[in-house]
This record gives structure tokens, C-alpha cells and sequence, in this order.
């Protein structure tokens, strides 16, 4: 079984007391505790302005527990990349941010696409899940 | 200026042949500047009672189209528990047991409502979160 973990800390001072609050799991596949996720794409990529793409171009199994991690390592701040699934706006990662979301992708339509804002933006990803239905040439 | 950080790491040695070691931290700030994000809601837990859906953000609740960041993490020790994440509708994915979440949220109130939503898939269970807002 592949073992594959994600920890996570957020720190902040913007409460009187500090905020330090840390997680870790282990990338299970969905509903056992027995086998982990054992796919993977990693990718590293210029993302210019202009249009939409999606991000991950193959499907991986419906209602599964994927996980996509995304940074966006635009290093000037007024950039951005619009995150959507399904075309609906889900958020915006600025210039040194990443996200890390379950990924359900439970149809065609359920892709997640990224958007380019300010100029072309620099972004790294990782997808992890446990089966790839791949595209028809 | 109040700093806010984030940092994950991802890692395994036997995902792929070589060894998978990723770590990288952001400052979160607000949107298009350098200026660190100015609110939260503190850490919180919820506990559902059936597995009926509930929001658990409402986008008009907060500044649209900004840089909020959301926080989520399913405490459940079974594996086969889930929630379903959902923003505006449109489902994003299942949260497994054990497993956290951490989601850029525009809080878009242009057409749809983006309210994040979450469904269990049993009655009982608790969710852990948090939401950093740019205000």
C-alpha cells in the first residue's frame, strides 16, 4: 500500500491568543483504512492569460477521495488564478497561495478549471487518486 | 499587520520511485496586495445531527469576491464517514475521515449565492473549521 500524507499548520496572531492549529492524514482511498491512494500527476506549468483550462484533462473515478493540491507561485501579488468547477466560482488563489481540496470530479462537467488574471501565472499541482478513466483519442 | 501563515507538506516513499517530499508555506493576505488577511472566525467545531445539509458560510455574509480562506477538517475515526463539500451547489468532494481541507473562497454573490455547504453522510459526526476573511 502506497502511504502518502498530508500535514497541514496554520499559524496566526490575529487573535489575543495565537492561532497554531495542525492536522495530518494519510491519503486513504475512499472508505478504508487499509489502502492508499496510489495515483498520481505532478505538474509544473506557465499558465497564460486569456483563457480557461482544465486543469486535470483526464477524469479520475467519480465520488472517490481525490485529493488536488494547487499553488499558484506567481510571485507578484496582483496575480491571480480564478478557480472554478462546473463553472462555478470557487475562488482565488493570489500569487503564493495553494490549495489543497478534495477533488470529486463526478462528471465531465465537474472539472476543475483555472483562469489566469494579471499576466501568466506560474502554478504547480499535484493530483492524487486512485483510478484514471482515460480519453478516447 | 497581523501574519497569517499556512504550510503544508506532502510526502511518501513509496508513492513513486523517488521519494515525495513537498513543502511550502503561504502568507495569507488580501486580494492584490501584501496587506495580511484581517479577520477570522477562530477555530470551531460542529456537530451534526442528521445527515441533512447545512451551511455552514453564507457568501452574503462576508465581502465579495475576495481572498477568503477556508478551513476544514472531517475529526470522524471511521473511515467510511464523509462529508460532502459543496459551494454554490456544485459539489468539490468527499472529506474523509481524518482528512482537512484548506479551500480559496471568493465568496462570489454575482449570480449564485457561493455559500459552502456541507452534508454528512451520517448523523453525529463533527466537522472542524475555520475561515480566514479578507474583509
Amino acid at each position: 500500500m502506497a502511504t502518502t500524507t498530508a500535514a497541514v499548520t496554520l499559524s496566526s496572531d490575529l487573535l489575543s491568543d495565537s492561532i497554531s492549529v495542525s492536522a495530518s492524514s494519510t491519503l486513504m482511498k475512499a472508505g478504508t483504512t487499509a489502502d492508499g491512494l496510489d495515483q498520481m500527476e505532478y505538474g509544473y506549468l506557465d499558465l497564460p492569460t486569456g483563457d480557461e483550462y482544465d486543469l486535470i484533462a483526464t477524469t479520475p473515478t467519480a465520488s472517490k477521495a481525490s485529493k488536488l493540491y494547487l499553488k499558484n507561485h506567481s510571485t507578484d501579488e496582483t496575480y491571480y488564478i480564478a478557480v472554478t468547477q462546473n463553472a462555478q466560482a470557487i475562488g482565488k488563489l493570489y500569487g503564493g497561495d495553494w490549495m489543497f481540496i478534495p477533488a470529486d470530479f463526478h462528471d465531465a462537467a465537474g472539472d476543475i478549471a483555472i483562469t489566469a488574471n494579471g499576466g501568466t501565472n506560474k502554478i504547480c499541482y499535484a493530483l492524487f487518486h486512485e483510478g484514471t478513466v482515460l480519453v478516447t483519442t | 499587520m497581523a501574519t497569517t501563515t499556512a504550510t503544508i507538506t506532502l510526502s511518501s516513499t513509496d508513492l513513486l520511485s523517488d521519494e515525495l517530499s513537498l513543502s511550502t508555506t503561504a502568507t495569507l493576505t488580501i486580494a492584490g496586495a501584501s496587506t495580511g488577511l484581517t479577520g477570522t472566525t477562530g477555530l470551531a467545531r460542529k456537530k451534526t445531527g442528521n445527515t441533512s445539509e447545512y451551511t455552514l458560510f453564507a457568501a452574503a455574509s462576508y465581502t465579495d469576491d475576495k481572498a477568503h480562506k477556508v478551513y476544514l477538517k472531517n475529526t470522524s475515526t471511521t473511515a467510511a464517514q464523509y462529508f460532502i463539500v459543496e459551494v454554490a451547489g456544485t459539489v468539490v468532494g468527499r472529506l474523509y475521515a481524518g482528512d482537512w481541507a484548506l479551500i480559496p473562497w471568493a465568496a462570489d454573490t454575482t449570480g449564485t449565492n457561493c455559500d459552502i455547504d456541507i452534508t454528512p453522510s451520517a448523523a453525529d459526526m463533527t466537522l472542524e473549521y475555520m475561515l480566514f476573511t479578507d474583509e
